[in-house]
């Protein structure tokens, strides 16, 4: 061979690999439900919105530890535009790409490792309809499965944007959010062929449904009503409720459910009914607004993923008459002695621990200041000394219409055998009110009262994280909290705890004694989610969404003042952090 | 007819289908207009303007502002961003003017 075919050779070949290089510094392997349900073998991935399917916000990754911790350090930023109501969500990582979403439906694919960005996705909206809804433009997140990532959007539909490039796939409308004003801000989940998605509900005169959609082409495959269940099945409980009311009941399932891969279960946290808040007082069974338990609001909720039928459930309030959804909460799978457990969290401040059909094995409080009802009893879940409201004024009912736990997921870290949580401490003062549901032109809130945030009898208004047996509840620590913290937690195998607080402080607390490890001021209250992945340079980061204005922050300017009423409410930055 | 009935006639036909749609059988009767200030403040308002508008909570304290009526109504209409919805026909324009003369009404509890 001459000479120059042998240096052409060499330029060739030498183009060819930077070329092979660019396309393999972004590789992807598909997201299957098989990958999702192996997720302890991908310790560097986070898949889905809980983590796994056990749903424990947990990282086997331990290179960042409470030995390393002190030099943990920012990495990277990334803003997403437009953030109004800041950053609610959760992002997913996947063989060193993240992905995350933001307010008006928009999502981001970046390098793991540099935050550089790959794509850019934003959804083209009803704009006119978006304006007239209260809880929104925020979006808490997405899925991935089968080369897409899944959302739900503001004007009720679901999409699949192609995970490699970020061109939309296909999209399906599901809700008429037009009229019914409902739509989708929860994460969906993604199980087997199928993406589950829950509408929002319980403030609305509707009936709370959730959807499943068949993953690949988008045809919708079931809906279940949360309200009522589905007429003239075998879940069909309309006679639940009195009169007419199932067909403005509310209920929904907003946030995130989880999996049971034993029992090939999909369980599901239900809203609250509507209105809020009922004037039948101690009459609820006979009299009042929609007499009756009012099933399946307020509950846990056991579907077949692919014909959503109805195998189990356990209402966690019947007739819920103070709006302490079960919606909330995650559903922690857990093993101890052999048994399998679910541990569920409501929003009234109680903790459900299940079997794995939802039977009640244990019920305990986080919180303090619940006085809704006296107690729960802890073998059957009944409740005890129930506080129903008649129309006119009330004092004093705990916790506060936010809840004793919010939206904001706990852990649970394997290592300690612990459970984290963030509990509220707030009450209300309402004065109860008849009301009838507004339909028409666009169906709006029904609450009914008018009502205000108090402080609890016990002291201030404030938050806690504490660490506890999740089966018992025996607490092994508690930090508390000024404000109530609204962001969700992380823990790891670096026996760490990870606690983003509302004032904007990033806290690193070890895991087994709760003491401060390590703290970063992000620079804005946080309101979402964080997770910790490896990225394709091998190393361990954490990412956490920053940015303020969720309907519960919404309160803390007016209430808490400082720092709350400096804060931006249009403002989302994603900050990942690790060692150098 | 009235426009108002005329429009609610339509609306009311357009829920009808969208809720048989799906699966709702008839849908139920729709309420009367005008729905007065304190039932709006009860359903809607009072999520955000707390007791009643008596205090300030997700929104600001509505007693005692300083606003003009204009700029109420303007706010009532057109929402702001991040902070309220606006509710330009999802309410009448009586039914607004209503909302105006409750807050100019209000008196602390």
């Amino acid at each position: 061979m001459k000479r120059w075919q042998t240096a052409l050779r060499t330029v060739v070949r030498a183009a060819a690999s930077l070329a092979l290089a660019g396309l393999a510094a972004h590789t992807w392997a598909d997201v299957t439900f098989d990958r999702i349900r192996a997720a302890d073998q991908h310790p560097g991935d986070w898949l889905t919105y809980h983590g796994t399917y056990r749903s424990w916000h947990y990282s086997p990754l331990d290179q960042i530890n409470t030995k390393t911790i002190n030099k943990l350090e920012v990495a990277w930023t990334h803003a997403m535009p437009h953030s109004v109501r800041g950053l609610q969500s959760m992002p997913l990582a996947a063989d060193g790409i993240l992905y995350y979403s933001g307010s008006y439906n928009q999502v981001f694919a970046l390098d793991g490792a540099t935050g550089e960005v790959i794509w850019y996705y934003r959804q083209k909206l009803n704009d006119e309809l978006v304006a007239k809804q209260t809880h929104s433009p925020y979006n808490r997140g997405i899925a991935l499965g089968l080369g897409n990532v899944y959302m739900g959007t503001l004007d009720g539909k679901l999409v699949a944007i192609d995970m490699k490039t970020g061109n939309l796939n296909w999209e399906v409308k599901l809700l008429d959010s037009e009229h019914l004003t409902v739509a989708f801000t929860g994460a969906p989940l993604f199980v087997r062929d199928a993406v589950i998605i829950g509408s929002q509900g319980g403030e609305w005169p509707y009936r709370g449904p959730i959807f499943a959609v068949d993953a690949k082409t988008g045809r919708e495959m079931w809906k279940f009503y949360t309200v009522g269940g589905n007429d003239g099945s075998k879940s069909d409980a309309r006679n639940t409720w009195g009169n007419d009311s199932w067909k403005t009941g509310g209920g929904g399932g907003w946030m995130t459910g989880g999996y049971d891969a034993d029992t090939d279960t999909v369980w599901w946290g239900t809203g609250n009914p509507a209105p809020l808040y009922d004037w039948s007082g101690p009459d609820w069974e006979t009299a009042g607004a929609r007499s009756g338990a009012n099933l399946y609001t307020t509950s846990v909720i056991g579907l077949d993923p692919q014909t959503g039928e109805l195998k189990a459930y356990h209402q966690e309030l019947p007739h819920d008459a103070w709006d302490f959804d079960s919606a909330v909460g995650e559903f922690v799978l857990l093993e101890q002695n052999g048994k399998k457990y679910m541990v569920h969290p409501n929003k009234g401040g109680f903790v459900f621990v299940y079997d794995n059909h939802a039977n009640v094995h244990n019920v305990w409080r986080l919180v303090k200041n619940i006085n809704f009802v006296k107690d729960i009893d802890p073998r059957t879940g009944e409740l005890i000394g129930r506080r129903d409201l008649t129309e006119g004024e009330h004092k004093n009912l705990c916790p506060f219409i936010a809840g004793g736990i919010s939206w904001n997921s706990g852990t649970y870290n394997p290592k300690t055998g612990l459970y984290y949580k963030v509990g509220n401490e707030w009450c209300m003062d309402l004065t109860v009110k008849k009301t009838t549901p507004i339909l028409e032109p666009m169906a709006q809130l029904n609450i009914g009262a008018d009502f205000s945030l108090v402080n609890p009898p016990d002291g201030k208004a404030r938050g806690h994280v504490s660490a506890q047996d999740p089966l018992t509840g025996a607490k092994k620590w508690e930090v508390e909290f000024p404000e109530p913290p609204l962001a969700s937690l992380l823990s790891t195998a670096g026996n760490l705890v990870f606690v983003p607080d509302p004032r904007g402080w990033l806290r690193a607390l070890d895991a087994t004694t709760g003491k401060e490890l390590w703290k970063h001021n992000d620079g804005q209250g946080h309101n979402g989610g964080i997770i910790s992945y490896k990225a394709k340079d091998g190393k361990q980061y954490i990412a956490v969404a920053t940015g303020w204005g969720g309907l519960a922050g919404d309160d803390y300017a007016s209430f808490f003042g400082k720092p709350y009423d400096t804060f931006p409410k249009d403002s989302g930055v994603l900050v990942a952090f690790r060692l150098p | 007819m009235t426009t108002r009935a005329a429009t609610s006639g339509l609306f009311g036909a357009l829920l009808a289908v969208s809720l048989s749609a799906f699966g709702q059988g008839a849908p139920p009767s729709i309420p009367a207009p005008p729905r007065s200030p304190e039932q709006i403040f009860a359903t809607t308002c009072g999520w955000c303007h707390h007791r009643g508008g008596r205090e300030a909570g997700k929104g600001p304290r509505l007693m005692g502002t300083t606003l003009s009526d204009a700029q109420i109504v303007y706010r009532i209409k057109k929402g702001r961003q991040g902070y309220m919805p606006g509710f330009e026909g999802s309410f009448t324009d009586e039914e607004i003017k209503g909302l105006v003369a409750y807050i100019r009404g209000l008196q602390p509890q």
